[in-house]
């Protein structure tokens, strides 16, 4: 062998040797797997905006989100998750990671993911949140006047490619503490961008490949106690920050906070979440508001929602939301906003369950717009029937 | 869209709803019932039940098709480990004892299907845990 192929050999064969130490304690054959996925089904009805499709108003009629996981325990310590999902861009990947975990309070995630970020991403496969539709701060393509507000603050799911580090630990038997820092591709957007764009940031089009090579990066911290045998509460804060455009010129930065409660089967959940964006100033023209000499390249975009979700009987749930997107800043001209624009959404709904892995979801949505559109409406009425199946 | 058309997709959304209200009176829940476990499992399905239904409903671990204590372990561990899941070590210890017991129901109810899922008389002995027994790998395909 010669030194060259020697000194290539040897880091080759420690990393096999180290990789046989991990999986040499498991029995023979013992590699675990499922298959779980999800399909939903939805109607969407919005009486008051007659073919909201056709006018790039949002999504009426039928839409189908559907997943498709294999979970893999290779061994003790070592796991790897693969998730397909059909939505609106078709087929794409959601999750191919894999989880090197040398304790509960030390897990390295290596992969495509939805980094740790909020308290809804855990719920945001369609089988595991109870409407048909989304938090107005993670909507990623269902609200009304989608493309005027290019959807909320953090569309979720938001698989990404890169690296976390994440752990549990609980301190006694009733507070349980979570971390998570990562470095991932980050959102992608155009050198003269004035937002992020979320289809190339997601789009298995481009290879996932990043559009630069600075890493977005972020965290999450969150505390979790139990009240009761049967409550607890949990308080997390979650930030990221990156930088979107081929040129790492521009910036963005989200911070989030969450506050859930749990009692007995109620969840009531408070979610605040935020994102200042960078924007390209060079043709000002573009831009419907006279450029502030300093400070005028980014605007903020709020959300935030409550929720309680109440089991009214063994079959039926029921749910109430009120959430909100709030944007300030400069705008492009012609897009509908303003320099503040808001849009609160009340939202009451219903979960049967049909079949155990089978539910019909139910829910009537009241849209206020701070904005009136082309025909003078700020007010919005609409309805989601779907069906849910998880497997 | 003229108002009529619209009060016909309105109705048509309602005939919907309808049935699938009338399809949950006749429905089973996505839980079990406790009523038909013996008395001894039930506080176990209680932990199981409040703790494994934070996040999803209790179709996914009921559903899963997984029957092998080994491969439950796993799976606990795995959910303890999310964020927040609320689930100690001691909460383990309790929910795998009902997973083993709801196992063993199932294989006895595959084995005998007209039987019910969960019996309401104490089970007669479940075959033995050997070797023998089929991956729960394959189970769960
Ligand atoms: C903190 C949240 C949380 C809790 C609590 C929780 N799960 Fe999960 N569970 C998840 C998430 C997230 C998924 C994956 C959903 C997806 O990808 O579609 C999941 C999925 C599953 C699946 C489907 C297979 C898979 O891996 O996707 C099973 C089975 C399951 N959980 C069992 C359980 C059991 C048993 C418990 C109680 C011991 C439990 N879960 C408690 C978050 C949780």
């Amino acid at each position: 062998m010669t030194p060259s192929r020697r000194s290539t050999f040897l880091p080759f064969a420690l990393a096999v040797a180290l990789l046989a130490a991990v999986l040499v304690p498991l029995r023979a054959g013992a590699m675990e797997r499922n298959f779980a996925g999800s399909v939903q089904l939805d109607y969407h009805f919005v009486p008051t905006q007659p073919q909201a499709n056709a006018r790039g108003i949002g999504f009426d009629g039928f839409t189908t989100e559907a997943a498709l996981k294999v979970t893999a325990d290779i061994s003790d310590h070592i796991s790897a998750n693969v998730k397909v999902c059909y939505g609106c861009h078709g087929f794409e990947m959601n999750m191919a990671y894999l989880d090197l975990r040398a304790a509960d309070e030390l897990n390295v995630r290596v992969g495509r993911f939805s980094p740790s970020f909020g308290s809804f991403n855990l719920r945001s496969d369609t089988a595991n949140h109870r409407l048909s539709d989304k938090p107005l701060a993670y909507d990623m393509g269902r609200m009304l006047r989608l493309r005027t507000w290019n959807m909320g603050v953090l569309p979720s799911p938001f698989p990404d490619n890169g690296v976390e580090v994440n752990g549990t630990h609980w301190f006694g038997e009733n507070v349980q503490g979570d971390y998570a820092v990562y470095a991932v591709s980050g959102f992608k957007g155009d050198s003269n961008g004035f937002d992020l764009d979320f289809e190339q940031s997601r789009s298995g089009s481009l290879y996932y490949v990043d559009n630069n090579a600075r890493p977005t990066v972020g965290g999450r911290a969150a505390l979790t106690l139990k009240l009761s045998p049967t409550s607890d509460m949990t308080v997390g804060a979650s930030g990221m920050y990156g930088t979107f455009d081929p040129k790492n010129s521009l910036s963005y930065a989200i911070v989030g906070a969450d506050l859930v409660f749990r009692f007995n089967r109620t969840n009531l959940r408070f979610e605040y979440l935020a994102r200042r964006q960078e924007f390209d100033t060079s043709d000002a023209s573009k831009l419907a508001y006279a450029l502030a000499p300093t400070g005028g390249n980014f605007f903020v975009k709020h959300g935030a929602y409550g929720e309680i979700e109440h089991p009214v009987s063994k079959v039926v749930d029921v749910i109430g939301r009120v959430d909100l997107l709030h944007r300030e800043g400069n705008v492009l001209r012609d897009l509908g906003l303003t320099r503040t624009s808001s849009v609160l959404r009340y939202t009451v709904g219903s979960t049967f369950a049909i079949e155990r892995g089978f539910r019909v979801k139910a829910s009537t949505e009241l849209w206020q717009w701070s904005d009136r559109d082309g025909s003078g409406k700020n007010l919005d009425v609409g309805f989601h029937l779907a069906a849910v199946g998880s497997f | 869209m003229s108002s009529s058309a619209v009060w016909k997709r309105a109705r048509a959304l309602g005939v919907i709803a309808v049935v699938a209200f009338v399809g949950c009176v006749t429905n089973r829940s996505e839980g079990l019932d406790a009523s038909k476990m013996p008395e001894s499992v039930r506080p176990d399905y209680e932990v199981f039940a409040q703790r494994c239904s934070k996040c999803h409903s209790l179709a996914r671990p009921l559903q899963s098709g997984i029957e092998d204590d080994a491969f439950w372990a796993l799976y606990v561990a795995r959910m303890r480990r999310q964020p927040s899941s609320g689930i100690s070590m001691e909460d383990t210890t309790v929910i795998l004892r009902f997973l083993h017991y709801f196992s063993e129901e199932q294989k006895r109810a595959k084995a005998k299907p007209s039987e019910l899922l969960v019996a309401p008389a104490p089970a007669p002995a479940p075959a033995p845990l050997d070797a023998s027994a089929p991956d729960a790998a394959e189970v769960a395909q």
